[in-house]
């Protein structure tokens, strides 16, 4: 579904990605590991049409969509949700969920994915004429995902959720994401610190200093004894 | 004496309400793109001039048909503007300068470009309504009230407008959190324009109003571009509430000080009222810096 071939980023004259090969299989959940600061979250953005130099291939059920912005980018169904949420503050929640689907191609269904938002996080639907800067860590979390969920996207590329969550959390956050997943989401992800979403990555990459240095499956991954001690650490 | 009084403070909503149509408009685009823009008060000047060739062509006598034509061609006079100056120089670096230093340019361009073509002389528009009401020796004109409840009536549309269509949320959205906007798909460049856009018409629409009290002349919009950022740097830059207020502020000192102490102190009181707030407030009354 996504196939990224030879990507390379730049902040201003900042080299962050070196030849970044990636692929991502329809349905499938691939979780990114790596040390912070390493470009996890530029190659995230940079599929999701958030970074303004790259170079290189991206392409899209076929189609080459590198270049292409953001605002192109989620009409065709490619959404980011941002590890440090990008909520707007001084909104209600609801309003929050209503710009998730500011894109043509989810405003017919913004009505059906609002049920099915409210549905998903209960505690959203309470809090629905609350300001979005009144929410708790864990709320606005789940507000930055509701909001990449009312894009109608069929790809989300999920950074870092568990960011600011208490560890109680994290077991809804995994739950959510096995739960869009199984209704045909396909999720590219950055974690390492919730063990249950690594639990359902079909694949598993590992970025150093902006290059991949790992690929595989997650049994692989489990029995990589460097990458065990260093980023699952078991 | 207190129907004086009663008078000067009328006097000072009506002005302070359309400084408030005017102020909200240029809070507005710094509140978005962070953009100032020097030729908000040239914007002003044209909207007066845009009626008066309006009501120069022989098929229009009434404001109605004046106001839904000239909405229209401030839109597209601001968008475009927007689109061909201001957006080219975003990519580049320190860009908030250059935009000031380009629309100070425009501003000396249009001014003199008004000067050429409608002469220096002062041009009026006719009264919204004629009339007035008397009550001994209280009088209201009917021209005020219509001014007041088109300068309110306008602010309001506005915040329906950002309330409750797509757009407006955008606008706020891009005001609120740009990244955040960015990455639900919103286009940016185009919330860009389209305030800016707005806000001429805001500026333009406030012309029209005062131009039949105050007369329009080529350089008579820097007044109001003083007034305007006064008005917005007092009520707290990118703050659309604090701008409400510091606007109802300012017309009604205007209004105290031009009728005890004369009209020539008016400027230096809200100079002085500016600077204090600013040395006590340094935000604004509701506004943040930066």
């Amino acid at each position: 579904m996504i196939k990224v071939e030879g990507l390379n980023a730049y902040y201003d004259d900042f080299h962050v990605l070196k030849d970044v090969c990636l692929n991502v299989e329809k349905g499938q959940v691939v979780v990114m590991l790596g040390p912070n600061g390493h470009g996890k979250s530029t190659l995230l953005k940079s599929v999701c049409g958030l970074v303004d130099r790259i170079t290189g291939s991206i392409s899209y059920n076929g189609e080459n969509i590198a270049g292409l912005k953001a605002e192109k980018l989620v009409n065709q169904g490619i959404t980011y949700i941002a590890e440090n949420r990008e909520l707007f503050g001084e909104m209600t929640v609801l309003e929050n969920l209503k710009l998730g689907a500011y894109s043509r191609s989810a405003r017919p269904f913004e009505k059906k994915n609002l049920e099915k938002v409210f549905s998903m996080f209960p505690r959203l639907k309470d809090r629905r004429p609350q300001l979005a800067s009144t929410l708790s860590g864990g709320e606005a979390r789940m507000l930055a995902i509701a909001r990449g969920l009312m894009s109608n996207a069929s790809f989300l590329a999920i950074d870092e959720p568990s960011l600011g969550l208490q560890p109680n959390l994290r077991d809804e956050v995994a739950n959510i994401i096995r739960q869009i997943n199984s209704q045909g989401m396909t999720i590219l992800v950055v974690e390492q610190n919730i063990p249950q979403i690594i639990e359902l990555a079909d694949t598993i990459y590992v970025m150093e200093e902006g290059q991949i240095s790992f690929e595989g499956s997650r049994e692989d991954a489990l029995s990589n004894d460097h990458l065990k001690e260093i980023f699952l650490g078991m | 004496m207190l129907i004086e009084i009663i008078d000067v403070l009328i006097s000072g909503l009506i002005n302070g309400s359309v400084y408030a149509l005017m102020a909200v408009g240029l809070t507005l685009i710094y509140g978005v793109s962070k953009a100032f823009n020097f030729a908000y008060g040239s914007f002003y000047s044209m909207g007066g001039y845009i009626a008066f060739l309006l009501f120069g062509t022989a098929l229009i006598n009434n404001y109605l048909l004046v106001f839904c034509l000239a909405v229209p061609l401030l839109l597209l006079f601001g968008f475009f503007i927007e689109k061909l100056l201001v957006a080219p120089l975003r990519k580049r670096d320190d860009w908030e300068i250059k935009v000031m230093m380009i629309t100070l340019g425009l501003a000396l361009f249009l001014d003199n470009s008004f000067q050429v073509v409608f002469g220096s002389r002062m041009k009026s528009l006719p009264s919204l309504l004629e009339g007035s009401f008397e009550a001994g020796e209280f009088i209201i004109v009917y021209q005020d009230v219509a001014i007041f409840i088109f300068s309110i009536g306008g602010i309001l549309l506005f915040r329906w407008f950002l309330n409750n269509t797509r757009t407006g949320m955008s606008v706020r959205a891009v005001a609120q959190n740009p990244a955040g906007a960015q990455i639900v798909g919103i286009p940016k460049e185009f919330v860009f324009a389209a305030t800016f856009a707005i806000s001429t018409v805001m500026v333009g629409m406030g012309g029209i109003l005062l131009a039949q009290k105050y007369f329009i002349t080529p350089t008579g919009g820097w007044d109001i571009l003083v007034k305007a950022w006064v008005i917005t740097a007092f009520g707290g830059m990118g703050s659309i509430k604090g701008s409400l207020y510091a606007a109802f502020i300012v017309g009604l000192l205007e209004a105290f000080v031009g009728w005890y102490f004369g009209m020539t102190w008016t400027l230096i009181a809200l100079f002085a009222v500016l600077l204090t707030t600013l040395a006590v407030r340094p935000q604004g009354l509701m506004g943040k810096w930066g």
